[in-house]
């Protein structure tokens, strides 16, 4: 196949998310905060291993109340830590995350999952209450609470990490990648 | 702050199309910056731009290798990017502490064989991951590597750079490289000298206080590197290494040390390849300068709970310990056993006290046979482990019970890391925990050997 003709993942993803807020403290890690620890130190990255047990310790049967489209609005230094699990399950989900901060590696692990994240959204949390009507465009960063009438600019993702969650994380990039590879040795063999 | 870096990187990734011809061809830059502009063919970069550096090598240890591999034959990856250049090191569970790990040890070599990694370290080869490349010539100055471990940090104590990808080490393993957001650099410039029997584990604490989000330096050292700067020649490999592993634990993501003429000749003897050191620009832009008088230092004991509750010993002096370990990646080189020896020659730990050793490397593990330091080990009743992470592990092997007090010289000591939470996991450097072994409580390694002689 000719790589001109291929549709841009990252034009042709759905990057707007709309859904009910669910608004989460400061200061949650990712081990013993999003996921239990055994999840984490057993290495379980399978999405419906994990699903059953996100947000387990705080809000017990949350993967039964949330639905595709919502989205979590965390306050500072959300999911400490650098594993990607939790991420999994969200993205598996069909859920958004905006934060007010996130370490590094934890926001890394999140777009490694493949889910749609931002960061740096200073008072997210008090943009919103939980059951609000959220519109989130991780694109450009805009921000809508369709219940307050308020809109806000975040930072939005950087450029060059897009593509990544648009092919579905580190996995699906790399299954991508696998199948262009492929091309390019069929094409070598003709 | 990363999204603070991100808009930066996407400033930059527009500029770079539009507008390069105003940049400064001669911007001086921090040692992390220089080695990666080397890596990815740039003249120039800075903290926050995103690249695709390539890698002198790749490792991935014994824990990790088969999630990588499922990944990677889920998605019908059957060949590596390089593998001559990847390598396997076993270091977590050198003893398989059971069947499951027996099972993944047997995965492990199969997927070394399949892949055709060019450097395979099975059980009872190599070491530490984290050590031995430094002490062999493998890892030296100015290289860069991607690791599925964080502790990769330790690189910086030869002046070079190791990353931690965690499980997108796949993406290093199968293509070659990763994105790497540049991260910034903060300078610590180290004044004055260390009073006698100070070392890098304390001074280490001192700084990881000091260092942590909401410490004295008023930094946050999440995903920075940590450049040391001042009259370093005082420090060896040991030294550099102890220092450059404190920092990690409150999420510091490099250290890098300017390599001494003593380092270089170190490195110049064992180089299995040729290499290049890389020195920080003058002039480079840091995220911020801070320094450390370490004169006024004293032993230091860090309490349960984190590397960064360090206080003097003085303050827990007289503390009954159960269980202590020597070795991990911040004080498992030769000379840390040496020093943690000159506690125990012609002692015995104390009853109801375990001692458990593991070297760093099979070459500091031979070492010890042939100069007489492992017997001072044994005579002192001490538990010899493979080389390795040991009980720094999680405690997989040589764990404690509920309500036991260890004293170790541990990477970290968070609540939980051997298993009950409730356990006291205090550390030290290795001089102060192996006098504490022989007394059975924590004790002024200073009231036991005299470190001016």
């Amino acid at each position: 196949m000719n790589a001109n003709t291929k549709p841009d993942p990252v034009k042709a993803y759905d990057w707007r998310l709309r859904g009910r807020a669910w608004v989460l403290g400061h200061e949650i890690p990712h081990q013993g905060g999003v996921v239990p620890g055994w999840i984490v130190t057993g290495r379980h990255m399978d999405p419906a291993e994990i699903i059953p047990h996100l947000f387990e310790e705080t809000d017990p049967g949350f993967h039964t109340r949330c639905r595709p489209g919502d989205i979590i609005v965390a306050g500072r230094s959300f999911g400490m830590g650098p594993k990607m699990n939790g991420y999994l399950a969200m993205q598996a989900l069909g859920l958004g995350l905006v934060c007010e901060s996130m370490p590094f590696l934890g926001y890394r692990g999140a777009i490694g999952a493949g889910l749609r994240v931002l960061t740096d959204c200073q008072g997210a949390t008090d943009e919103c209450e939980t059951g609000d009507e959220l519109e989130v465009d991780f694109d450009s960063g805009m921000f809508i609470n369709h219940t307050r009438g308020t809109r806000r600019e975040y930072p939005p993702l950087a450029d060059s990490l897009k593509e990544i969650i648009a092919l579905g994380g580190n996995t699906g990039w790399l299954r991508q990648w696998w199948a262009g590879q492929q091309d390019e040795g069929s094409r070598d063999g003709d | 702050m990363p999204a603070r870096q991100a808009i930066e990187a996407r400033a930059r990734d527009n500029r770079t199309s539009t507008a390069s011809s105003d940049r400064d061809p001669s911007m001086p830059m921090t040692a992390v910056e220089k080695i990666l502009a080397l890596r990815s063919g740039r003249a120039e970069l800075r903290a926050g731009e995103v690249v695709e550096p390539q890698p002198d090598f790749v490792m991935i240890h014994d824990g990790v290798v088969l999630s990588a591999k499922r990944e990677l034959d889920q998605l019908g990856i059957d060949r590596l990017a390089q593998p001559e250049r990847v390598m396997i090191v076993t270091d977590h569970e050198v003893i398989y502490p059971n069947a499951r790990s027996a099972e993944r040890g047997a995965a492990n070599r199969r997927a070394a064989r399949q892949w055709g990694v060019g450097r395979f370290y099975d059980v009872g080869q190599g070491g530490h991951g984290h050590i031995f490349p430094m002490e062999s010539g493998l890892l030296l100055p100015g290289m860069f590597y991607f690791d599925n471990d964080r502790h990769s940090t330790n690189a910086g104590a030869i002046g070079a750079l190791g990353f931690r990808m965690g499980s997108e080490i796949s993406r290093v393993l199968a293509t070659g490289t990763n994105w790497v957001m540049v991260p910034k650099t903060i300078q610590l410039t180290l004044t004055g000298r260390a009073r006698p029997g100070v070392f890098g584990r304390d001074i280490g604490f001192v700084i990881a206080r000091n260092l942590r989000e909401g410490g004295s330096w008023g930094l946050n050292p999440d995903y920075r590197v940590l450049e040391f700067a001042g009259d370093l020649d005082a420090f060896d490999l040991a030294q550099r290494t102890a220092l450059c592993s404190s920092p990690t634990e409150v999420r510091a993501y490099g250290t890098f040390f300017p390599p001494s003429a003593a380092i270089l000749a170190h490195a110049k003897a064992v180089a299995q390849q040729p290499f290049t050191p890389v020195y920080p620009d003058e002039q480079a832009h840091y995220e911020a300068k801070v320094s450390l008088d370490i004169s006024s230092i004293e032993p230091q004991v860090a309490l349960p709970g984190g590397v960064h509750r360090a206080v003097d010993v003085s303050e827990v002096v007289g503390t009954a310990v159960d269980h202590a370990f020597i070795g991990s990646c911040g004080s498992g080189h030769y000379e840390d056993l040496q020093l943690a020896a000159r506690a125990l020659a012609g002692r015995r730990i104390a009853p109801g006290v375990r001692l458990l050793v593991a070297p760093g490397s099979e070459r500091s593990s031979r070492r010890m046979l042939e100069d007489g330091l492992m017997k001072v080990f044994i005579e002192a009743g001490a538990v010899m482990l493979p080389a390795g992470c040991g009980v720094c592990n999680d405690g997989v092997i040589g764990p404690v019970d509920g309500g036991e007090v260890s004293i170790s010289t541990f990477a970290g000591n968070n609540n939980g890391r051997l298993g009950p939470k409730d356990a006291k996991l205090f550390l030290g450097n290795p001089a102060t925990v192996a006098a504490s072994a022989v007394a059975g409580r924590i004790v002024d390694p200073r009231t036991v050997i005299d470190f001016a002689h």
